[in-house]
């Protein structure tokens, strides 16, 4: 029992911070991006890659793969979504558009990674010894990974509310049309925004992969859990998306282990489509 | 006469804030009613409830005696009700005729075919759009989208038009031909509650007017006098003109 | 009908007829490639008839075109063919009313993910059935049809489908389709059952989807769930309509004709780079053409570009 909420806890960990990236580029620069699981995977095996061909410790790897993810999504704004954003006729045309570059991002990404790696599980050995805790036995890497998400997610919320830019971007996130009122440049708030999501996805797929194996083509899967956590615990809002990531952590693993495994993701889509239905703001949102 | 439209104790909260609280009145048939207040008294709100865009909390809907208090606005459009919109709100990837045509063919006689296409440049000509029914709706002009929603209200064949603030943003030579646009239709014999913030117009088209303020009606009577009310100069101009 | 229309009707004809003629004269592979195009053509058409004028852009079509192929291969044993196929549409037909009704009230983004998981959840179960609740991880479709009878099946549901998207076009149901996709409210106030037309459109057009998965099952003799539920099938309808032009009744048979044979070639050429591909084609449709081609020469032609 207790090892299943520690392991659950550590899976939800991770969801987590990933979808405190997707619910940033979500709920402040106000577009889908539907090829950010695949951003995840591409830092998963980049870190496969800098820890079994440069031998770099993982959590090393991290100060490498986080900003690399930044750059990237940087680009990826400022090159694909600032012209859509610039033409758009309405907020409507913007999604559809959005929606569609962002699939085809998301083939590039797999393809390349296909391309490269196969289409196999891929996943590497690090700190596979187990610790015990709390009177259960936990894999050390799992445990790191538990630490390093809840770090992320604890600096993420501290510079969210205590900064002077996080107050920037959550006026962005609140009111996109009267922050500009404000003096805020909501262009470059956007920008930054789909940046730093794109930052914490790559973090998240590196914590990701030291205790999980993963695939090319499971980008996918990760961008739809992200999507339940960032509408579970609604769109822009952080603290939702930690309480609503460690949440989802649970129930996949308690469906694991008391129902059936391979219902796991049955039931994740399940609670997702109900949850659509019921509650399209969220649990923590307005109705 | 029964009334055209009668509405009693209608109410609309927005969470804690009561926009509509408790307004009722009445339009006889043919009548022409300004609605006024200022901005966030509740008037458009009370539209929306008229036209079913809004649920009410409370109150009732009639039109020409039935109830349509629940009903969506699809049904309250077969009821006899049509609006226009604030701003206008013309449908771009179908042409001016096409625009007039959908409200001919899903209003209360549902016309089709050649029947309806004759129809549609009826309305057409008699908002001044005589002949150019094959025009893409982005190329009119801010006028001519404002005839082109008028025809298209106008062709669901109601008999009570719901107008909000169709006046606004005309030029004064426009605001003349909208004005003798609506006259035309008073003529006709046309019911219309017209929600609107310029007084030339409501003085000029409005027997009767309605005042709301902070969601309650606060005047109603003849135009000329109801204008003069301390209370209404109090809602629109603050304590200090009373 | 006037003359222009009667005219483009015998064209059509004729068109119809060579093409059931072809599996005659040409070999079988050609037929094969014939078969696939024609169930894409009549994917994609029957994909915008919804989403085109709605803008839902809908990832279920693998859900519905799995579950047709999948209630062929539960039942062929047991049901005459012809009831084989009602079945696997009325299936589908009540699916895509429950679907219908719980869904079309979510917009944008939120409906693209619904039907996407849904395709998924669908696929999930399936596949989690078959292995825990009747032990089988595959079927077996055994009917005595070779590629040139399921060509005709498929050709002949595409001329309906196309017949049924003229008919909608011309019809009121059209206009409000187009009005609604315009302006949701306008149109509600204009006397228009929004929601009605939506699934009336959604139950249309995924009960063709479920039978081109239906008709095309025998193709693949062993079927399992990650066969026909693969969500590639989704995707490449979306760009073939998409490329095409979903708004006009030939946009997505223009998309889907010289897609269908990239992909096919890329497929056998480079099988590891279509991925990548149809990223780029993704990306290039929405750069370059986000109306479709048929749009693009228009305004090409009128001398006017966008």
């Amino acid at each position: 029992m207790l090892e299943h909420v520690v392991n659950g806890l550590v899976l939800g960990g991770t969801y987590a911070l990933v979808a405190m990236g997707l619910t940033i580029q979500y709920g402040i620069a106000r577009i889908m991006n539907l090829s950010f699981g695949d951003t995840i995977i591409a830092a998963c095996f980049a870190t496969y890659v800098l820890f079994s061909v440069f031998a770099i410790n993982p959590i090393l790897a991290l100060l490498i793969v986080g900003p690399t993810g930044y750059v990237f999504n940087l680009l990826i704004y400022r090159f694909i979504m600032k012209p859509l954003v610039a033409r758009a006729p309405d907020e409507g045309a913007l999604e559809v558009d959005s929606i569609l570059v962002t699939f085809g991002l998301l083939f590039v990404i797999q393809g390349v990674l296909l391309v490269m790696f196969g289409g196999g599980y891929t996943s590497y050995s690090f700190l596979n010894s187990p610790v015990s805790m709390l009177g259960t036995v936990v894999a050390g890497n799992r445990l790191v990974a538990l630490v390093l998400s809840l770090t992320f997610g604890a600096v993420l919320v501290g510079v969210l509310y205590r900064t002077r830019w996080g107050m920037i971007l959550r006026a962005v996130a609140t009111a996109p049309q009267s922050a500009p009122l404000f003096g805020i440049d909501t262009n470059r708030a956007a920008r930054t925004a789909f940046a730093v999501g794109g930052a914490l996805a790559a973090t998240g797929g590196g914590v990701v992969s030291m205790f999980q194996t993963f695939t090319a083509t499971a980008g996918v899967v990760f961008t739809m859990k992200a999507l339940i956590v960032v509408i579970l615990g609604g769109k822009g809002s952080v603290p939702g998306a930690i309480v609503a990531g460690l949440l989802l952590g649970l129930v996949e693993t308690f469906v694991a282990a008391y129902i059936d495994p391979g219902l796991t993701l049955a039931a994740v889509y399940t609670v997702f489509l109900v949850l659509l239905l019921v509650r399209p703001n969220g649990l923590f949102g307005k109705a | 006469m029964s009334a055209q439209l009668e509405i009693s104790n209608l109410q609309k909260r927005f969470g804690g804030l009561v926009a509509v609280a408790g307004v009722s009145f009445s339009l006889a048939p043919g009548e022409v009613v300004g609605l006024l207040g200022p901005n966030g008294s509740g008037k458009t709100t009370v539209l929306n409830m008229i036209s079913g865009a809004l649920p009410c909390d409370g109150g009732t809907v009639r039109v020409g005696g039935a109830d349509i208090t629940r009903l969506k606005p699809h049904q309250v459009a077969k009821h006899g009700v049509a609006r226009t919109f604030q701003l206008v709100r013309p449908l771009p990837t179908l042409n001016v005729a096409e625009n007039v045509l959908l409200s001919l063919a899903f209003g209360k006689h549902r016309h089709w075919g050649k029947e309806a296409r004759d129809r549609v440049e009826e309305k057409l000509e008699f908002v001044g759009l005589a002949g150019r029914g094959q025009e893409k709706v982005g190329n009119l002009t801010y006028i001519d989208q404002k005839r082109m929603e008028m025809a298209r209200a106008l062709a669901s064949e109601p008999d009570l038009l719901l107008l909000d603030e169709w006046l606004a943003g005309l030029n004064p030579s426009e605001l003349r031909i909208g004005i003798e646009l609506v006259q035309h239709l008073q003529g006709q014999g046309m019911t219309v509650l017209l929600v609107e913030h310029i007084m030339e117009a409501v003085r000029a088209l409005c027997s009767r007017c309605i005042v709301m303020s902070a969601g309650e009606k606060i005047a109603e009577g003849p135009s000329a006098e109801v204008l003069q009310e301390p209370a209404v100069i109090k809602a629109y101009l603050g304590d200090d003109h009373a | 009908m006037t003359m222009k229309t009667s005219h483009a009707f015998l064209l059509a004809a004729a068109v119809l007829a060579l093409l059931a003629a072809a599996p005659l004269l040409i070999p079988d592979y050609w037929t094969g490639v014939l078969l696939g195009m024609t169930g894409y053509v009549t994917l994609a058409t029957a994909w915008a008839m919804f989403s085109g004028p709605t803008r839902y852009v809908s990832l279920a079509t693998v859900a519905f075109f799995g579950v047709g192929a999948y209630t062929v291969a539960v039942l062929n044993e047991t049901l005459p063919y012809p009831l084989v196929l009602l079945c696997a549409g009325g299936i589908g037909m009540v699916m895509a009313l429950i679907v219908g009704f719980s869904t079309l009230r979510l917009a944008g983004v939120y409906f693209v993910i619904f039907t996407f998981g849904l395709a998924e959840l669908v696929r999930q179960t399936v596949s989690w059935w078959e292995v825990n609740i009747t032990y089988t991880m595959g079927r077996y479709v055994f009917l005595p049809f070779e590629g040139r009878h399921i060509y005709w099946q498929l050709l002949a549901l595409a001329a309906a489908t196309f017949l049924i998207s003229w008919g909608i076009g011309r019809s009121r149901i059209g206009l409000a389709l187009k009005a609604l996709g315009d302006d949701e409210t306008v149109a509600a106030h204009a006397g228009v059952d929004v929601t009605r037309i939506k699934l009336l459109l959604f139950v249309i057009s995924s009960t063709i989807i479920t039978l081109v998965g239906a008709i095309q099952a025998p193709r693949w003799t062993y079927i399992e769930p990650s066969i026909v539920f693969n969500p590639t099938v989704s995707f490449m309808t979306l760009i073939m309509a998409l490329l095409g032009g979903a708004m006009r009744l030939w946009g997505p048979l223009v998309g889907a004709i010289p897609l269908f044979l990239l992909f096919e070639w890329l497929s056998v050429s480079f099988p590891d780079h279509f991925s990548i591909i149809l990223g780029l084609l993704f990306i290039l449709i929405v750069f370059v053409m986000p109306e479709g081609v048929l749009a693009k020469i228009e305004t090409l032609r009128k001398g006017s570009p966008k």
